[in-house]
């Protein structure tokens, strides 16, 4: 622990400066312009930094066009030994230059008090960056593990992890493991550590009624013909009601006990400058905790219809919406758009057509949930009870959407995030930042249950 | 003298290839005098005192220019020809104004600024709406006066030049000058026909009134996983905000937005149908009022649209609960609807239905135009002498309707001059008028220029003309 603690504060020479050198890369992998600095993330800085820990490189190509690579390092001690895996993601949201506040460069440390900003210092390179050196620690002190590692660094989970599933399935045996610890994202408060054991699904469609071409004078045809706009409106309509519930059967998801028990007074923050919460918004009876961790929710993300920066006196021809679905496990992913489908014909709107937005796939992110009773949740709890000295807490799976799905359904396994980072550490914003002390103590968990993992007494087993 | 030689020479200059309407036409169609655009205000003025000015005085009108007390909006001109004050007096009127050119989209090349003759059609910029259907009016005028030496009844003709961006300021003009525009009785020509084969009177339009429905709950966007089932999404509630103004089917549910439709209404009705003409678009029977006709949904009824909606961003749409929504939306309601409490009544609703987060803006100062309705009894005698003026000249039973579905500034005629309304449209849906490649139908024309030019004669005719 002092160790991984030495490395922590010693500012010039230790974690912040090579917090400092992955920073310095600009990995964005929204746009075109991120992709060369993708195989320098991992061949410049991952490789040489793991591969002095006994780690075994292997960069993989995306099979998506335009979609960066793939690093799996491996350190197998011994095949009797348990197998970890542990994900980061080295590419980051756009710098968004001339947007931070005191002129900060994204791509450069600025060290404010106890915040240190730049970006991807949170998302996510600040939190795989403290698993290596938490892992370093262990072997450094232990002269090994204790378990077998694999560390998998993908550079596209800003722009959906396009290609991951299919690499992942294209090399199982490779990254085959028995259980996933890794790190990302906010805790839910921050005052306390907790584990997060999944993911919300997201599920994009666009509805559209196309019902013309061009549009027609409203005085002579007003009456006549058909408004897609309101057709569109009446459509969404039924499907959650005025106030946000969600009115198709199947979109209902099942809420168990467990989860019910576990978020239903679970407090979190909301960040600086968080919105209000609509109390009477969403399904009705459950707690602000469950409608995010329990329950699934429609959003319409855009909708248009004729030309609203300049509208004229014409029925328009066509009306669009992009819409979304998050939803927990328990929804059938693969029955989500088809009981759309059921339910807009029952009601009469077989003339609004549910299309897959272009380039993307319907189904961008799975459901995630490891069951709470499972060993390794168990057992990375009392480690993390250890660590922190206090009870964390267990969310069943955060509100968001991300990779966990695909390691789960590809490589059967459970899975555990232990997030380090706070929900006002503006991710995706200008000024992303990390918290130095929160950090620290993140370090220390991650550092404690490393050890313990690898104990022979204490360590997990299979 | 005869009304059919009257008609023949009408038909002879219509005909003619060199100096006849087509000529006229050219010149009034080559001063690009585009309402919608700000710098074309000095063609209004060329437009009165080069094309119009000089052929009404050349006809014995005394001529005069009303300036636009609105800014930026273009003059209007009144041309009198009194021949005695025991006449009635006839009010007509035009648009000089015209939509914008649309230059470079319109087909083979066509310019909207000089006329493009392509078999029956004849393509330009206001060739029918509105300079080819007053120039019709003028040449009828010309004829009667130079068969009869004179016309036989007083005659008043208004030219605007701000009808395609809202008529403003005409009727401050007409308040301000009441006495100046006085009539009796008021014919003029706009517009298409319901039935390209058939012609009809309109007796008046309905209103329009156009307004923004917001739901803005906060500033900028939220992420949709974080925050999903927390917060309320604005473009879910206005959808069903909407969803509460009229039905899928187009049905309209707020109280007070339902006019009771007159029996006598009904009964002109009867019979009318909506013939566009080729690639006009399909109709839905199924949209609107159920059980009206489709002629009654247009004329008898009020019809809500949305006209442009937003949230989000949809051009490139993100993961976010968007904070704001708004849609545009517009009524065009008909005579008998309670006009001073549209916006009242739709308040009243919204609220009642939980919508009280839902505003109710102002539209955007580009698409502000408001009018109201108008319409004239179908029984009127007024109506009655121009259906059977025009039947008189036709193989067909002229239709009535009881107002257009569109708006235009008849209720100013109406309500301020307090004269009968008569519109005989000389066009067919299908002519493009909005948009690019806007034409008129050479043979419909025609037919409009012998029922005009009849029209003008039995009304200076004692045997026959109209006594209010």
């Amino acid at each position: 622990m002092a160790a991984a603690f030495a490395y922590y504060d010693d500012e010039a020479g230790g974690y912040f400066k090579d917090l400092a050198a992955a920073v310095a890369v600009p990995t964005e992998s929204q746009h075109a312009a991120g992709l060369p600095h993708m195989r320098r993330y991992l061949d410049g800085l991952m490789a040489p930094t793991l591969t002095p820990l006994g780690y075994e490189c292997r960069v993989y190509d995306n099979p998506v066009e335009g979609a960066g690579p793939v690093l799996l390092a491996s350190r197998v001690e011994d095949p009797s030994l348990p197998t970890m895996l542990c994900y980061g993601h080295g590419d980051v949201v756009m710098g968004m230059e001339g947007r931070w506040q005191n002129g900060r460069d994204p791509w450069r440390l600025s060290f404010e008090g106890e915040k240190v900003y730049g970006r991807g210092t949170a998302d996510n390179k600040g939190q795989h960056l403290l698993h290596i050196a938490a892992l370093r620690t262990v072997l450094e002190t232990r002269g090994k593990l204790g378990f077998n590692h694999k560390l998998c660094i993908e550079m596209g989970e800003e722009n959906g992890s396009r290609g991951f599933r299919e690499v992942i399935q294209a090399h199982r045996a490779d990254f085959a493991a028995d259980a996933f610890f890794s790190s990302d994202g906010p805790r839910t408060v921050r005052e306390r550590p907790n584990i997060t054991l999944g993911n919300r699904g997201g599920c994009q469609f666009d509805l559209i009624v196309d019902l013309r071409d061009g549009g027609h004078h409203s005085g002579n045809w007003g009456g006549l013909l058909a408004n897609p706009g309101i057709i569109l409106a009446h459509a969404i309509a039924s499907i959650t009601d005025a106030k946000g519930r969600i009115l198709i059967d199947a979109w209902r998801p099942p809420l168990p006990d467990w989860v019910r028990e576990l978020v239903k007074d679970a407090k979190r923050d909301s960040g600086a400058n968080a919105p209000e919460i609509d109390e009477d918004w969403g399904e009705p009876g459950l707690a602000p905790m469950e409608k995010v961790v329990g329950w699934n929710s429609f959003e319409v993300l855009a909708f248009t219809t004729g030309t609203p920066e300049r509208p004229v006196n014409a029925i328009p021809p066509k009306a669009q919406a992009r819409c979304a679905l998050r939803f927990v496990v328990g929804t059938k992913a693969e029955d989500i758009l088809p009981s759309l489908r059921r339910h807009l014909d029952a009601r009469g709107f077989q003339n609004v057509e549910i299309r897959t937005p272009p380039g993307a796939n319907p189904i961008r992110f799975g459901a995630s949930r490891t069951d709470p009773n499972h060993p390794f949740v168990k057992w990375v709890r009392g480690a993390l009870d250890r660590a922190a000295g206090a009870p964390c807490d267990v969310l069943p799976n955060s509100g968001g959407s991300n990779v966990t799905e695909i390691i789960g359904t590809e490589l059967g396994i459970p899975y555990i995030w232990l997030p380090l980072s706070y929900t006002g550490c503006s991710q995706h914003a200008p000024d992303e930042h990390i918290l130095k002390p929160l950090m620290r103590e993140g370090l220390g968990h991650l550092t404690s249950i490393y050890w313990d993992l690898g104990d022979e007494q204490d360590g997990y087993r299979k | 003298m005869s009304r059919s030689e009257a008609i023949n020479q009408t038909l002879a200059y219509f005909d003619r290839t060199s100096g006849g309407y087509f000529d006229d036409l050219a010149k009034l169609c080559a001063i690009p005098t585009e309402s919608q655009n700000p710098a074309r205000l000095p063609e209004m003025r060329q437009y009165l005192a080069e094309v119009m000015v000089p052929r009404f005085e050349a006809m014995g009108y005394g001529c005069k220019v009303y300036e636009n007390p609105v800014a930026g909006c273009g003059p209007v001109l009144l041309a009198t020809r009194i021949e005695d004050p025991a006449l009635p007096t006839i009010l007509c009127y035009g648009h000089g104004d015209v939509v914008l050119g649309m230059e470079g989209r319109w087909d083979n090349g066509r310019d909207p600024w000089k006329l493009s003759f392509e078999g029956d059609k004849v393509y330009g910029r206001g060739v029918v709406d509105n300079k080819g259907q007053h120039l019709v009016h003028i040449a009828a005028l010309k004829a009667i006066i130079a068969k009869r030496g004179k016309l036989g009844f007083n005659h008043k003709f208004l030219i605007e030049m701000g009808e395609e961006n809202g008529s403003k300021g005409l009727k401050e003009i007409v308040e301000a000058n009441t006495a100046d525009f006085a009539a009796d009785a008021f014919f003029a020509s706009d517009g298409p026909r319901t039935e390209m084969s058939k012609p009809n009177i309109t007796l008046g339009n309905r209103g329009c009134i156009n307004f923004n429905l917001v739901v803005d709950l906060r500033e900028g966007g939220h992420h949709s996983g974080n925050w999903g089932g927390l917060l309320a999404n604005p473009g879910i509630i206005l959808a069903h905000a909407l969803s509460t103004i009229v039905d899928e089917h187009g049905k309209i549910l707020v109280d007070g937005w339902r006019p009771e439709v007159p029996t006598h209404v009904r009964e002109v009705l009867v019979g009318l149908d909506r013939e566009a003409g080729p690639g006009a678009p399909v109709i839905d029977d199924a949209w609107g009022e159920p059980g009206f006709s489709r002629m009654e949904k247009v004329s008898a009824f009020n019809s809500f649209e949305v006209l442009a909606y937003t949230t989000g961003t949809p051009e490139r749409p993100v993961n976010a609960i968007p904070p704001k929504a708004r849609a545009t939306c517009q009524l065009r309601y008909v005579h008998g609807t309670d006009e001073a409490n549209l916006i009242a009544n739709l308040r009243r609703h919204l609220d009642a239905k939980g919508f009280g987060n839902v505003r109710i803006d102002p539209p955007p100062a580009s698409n502000d135009g408001r009018f109201f309705a108008s319409r004239t009894d179908p029984r009127h005698p007024w109506a009655k002498w121009m259906k059977s003026a025009v039947e008189r000249g036709s193989n067909h039973p002229c239709g009535v309707l009881p107002n257009s579905g569109g708006s235009n500034m008849t209720h100013i005629i109406q309500f301020i001059l307090k004269a009968p309304i008569a519109w005989f449209p000389l066009s067919y849906a299908g002519c493009s008028q909005h948009a690019p490649n806007e034409h008129m139908l050479k043979p419909l024309m025609r037919e409009g220029m012998r029922h005009v030019t009849g029209i003008y004669w039995d009304l200076g005719d004692p045997e026959s003309a109209y006594r209010p």
